[in-house]
């Protein structure tokens, strides 16, 4: 009995540091073995920590904020993993990714889907870009914006930046998604 | 009420959670803390060492994704057919070269008030390099090399690039170095804006080229006065007069005549002419990039 604590707490902890050592492979993937058809490669880690989110609520956990909190931790361990593959800005890619999944979180935590809902993942990640992104683009160019001739074109740069990622975001979406529910499942 | 994406039940919750709350209240927190400390140079040399861990692991698995890519390239390729291809792209590629070279010489001629601010013809002492990571996003155009401050590379450094058909170009400038990796702001980043010099015939006139990836283009070349009418295919290069025009940008100390690109349409702006150019090496798809490590200062 008496043992049984700090057990708890060496489990914990290994099954972080797991958790930080797999997000972060995940992120050099992301910036090294994923193909870039346009330039840069599709954004795995958000759309995980999306899906992570979706699976327990799709699953109508009894406890839905063990998959918030999870995937709230996928969000901010991956979004430093990015940050230290890719030299930005430490912190930047995971504030981003952060308030990408508490956005989506608050957008469906009244919602628990019976069935497949497919299209839950792919709306999610839709928004979830629009945050990541705009998030990026503050954070990235904050700095530069002063410094630089004229100030970003909003409407060109959702043409060029918003609308492609969120296009090559949403491709692999739902094959992550089922992917991620059938071991969540099984386990 | 029905979902009416998938024509699904949806059942209402009232649950909020707060341990969850609590956990991205602390994360958003921590990831504050980590931009402020980052900004400030205090986490330089923690995040140098967990880069410098990272490193090795980006080289091998870049390597992997581009024997896989070079892997699906070559299936179906007749040898005799590529061998000649590459003798006439490396022709192709000498023959740009020497043609830059004599309109460049040419124009010396006529600048020669220009020529004295300008760094004189030191041979470059080149750093070559693969591109072990792009940034993972559709947002900036940066990419990371495995060289730093131990191989002598420093920030403001000039990078260039080679493609099969295209001369040596400029590719990007040194923004950030670590000791064993360095980040290279590309020149079609819009942050990114280089003093460079217009070709043309046996004239020359001066720009500002400008990135502008994430406004719809590649490259624009600015200020550049209406006394030298601007034409298509006009060749620009690197002008090395940064410090000169007095712009507020301590990277841009790029050495003269690099190659960037070539003039592909024209527009007049007021007094001064603007130009959408194609630069000679697409940023985006070099594997192996050579940093000048003798620019001048």
């Amino acid at each position: 009995m008496g043992n049984s604590q700090p057990k708890r707490i060496e489990e914990f902890l290994i099954r972080e540091i797991l958790l930080i050592f797999g997000l972060v492979a995940l992120a050099l993937v992301q910036v090294t073995l994923l193909p870039t058809p346009l330039g840069f490669p599709p954004a795995l880690l958000l759309i995980l920590a999306i899906c992570r989110l979706l699976v327990g609520i799709g699953e109508g956990e009894s406890h839905p904020e063990s998959s918030v909190a999870a995937a709230i931790r996928w969000a901010f361990y991956g979004g430093i993993g990015l940050d230290l593959c890719s030299a930005s800005p430490l912190g930047s890619h995971a504030l981003a990714l952060l308030l990408a999944v508490i956005l989506v979180t608050l957008v469906t935590r009244h919602l628990r889907v019976e069935g497949e809902g497919l299209l839950l993942p792919i709306l999610a990640v839709l928004l979830g870009m629009l945050v990541y992104e705009g998030m990026l683009a503050l954070l990235l160019y904050g700095p530069t914006l002063a410094q630089a001739l004229a100030p970003i074109d909003w409407q060109r740069y959702a043409v060029v930046v918003f609308l492609p990622s969120i296009l090559q975001a949403l491709i692999p979406t739902l094959p992550l998604f089922m992917l991620l529910r059938r071991l969540f499942r099984a386990r | 009420m029905r979902d009416y994406l998938d024509n699904r039940q949806i059942k209402l919750s009232g649950h909020t959670p707060r341990r969850p709350l609590l956990l991205a209240v602390l994360f958003c927190g921590l990831a504050l803390l980590l931009l402020y400390g980052d900004q400030r140079g205090m986490l330089a040399p923690v995040r140098g060492a967990l880069e410098q861990v990272l490193s090795p692991a980006a080289q091998q698995l870049t390597a992997i994704r581009d024997g896989v890519t070079g892997f699906w390239m070559g299936v179906g390729d007749v040898r005799q057919l590529r061998e000649e291809n590459e003798a006439l792209r490396q022709e192709v590629t000498r023959l740009q070269e020497e043609l830059i070279a004599h309109e460049e010489a040419l124009a010396e001629n006529v600048n020669l008030r220009q020529q004295l601010a300008i760094e004189g013809d030191t041979p470059w002492h080149l750093l070559g390099a693969e591109v072990t990571v792009r940034l993972p996003d559709a947002g900036r155009r940066v990419i990371l090399i495995a060289r730093g401050t131990q191989d002598g590379v420093r920030p403001g450094m000039a990078v260039v690039g080679q493609t099969e058909t295209e001369p040596t170009a400029l590719v990007g400038i040194v923004e950030e170095v670590s000791v064993h990796t360095a980040s290279i702001l590309l020149i079609t980043d819009f942050g990114s804006q280089i003093s460079a010099r217009v070709l043309h015939d046996t004239s020359s006139t001066l720009g500002l080229v400008q990135g502008q990836w994430q406004r719809g283009s590649r490259l624009r070349l600015a200020d550049v006065t209406r006394d030298l009418p601007l034409t298509v295919g006009d060749t620009v290069v690197s002008a090395g007069l940064t410090s000169e025009l007095n712009l507020p940008l301590a990277l841009a100390a790029v050495p003269d005549g690099i190659p960037i690109g070539e003039v592909e349409s024209i527009n007049t702006d007021g007094h001064t002419q603007v130009a959408e150019l194609r630069p000679y090496v697409d940023p985006d798809q070099v594997k192996y990039v050579w940093v000048i490590l003798n620019q001048s200062e």
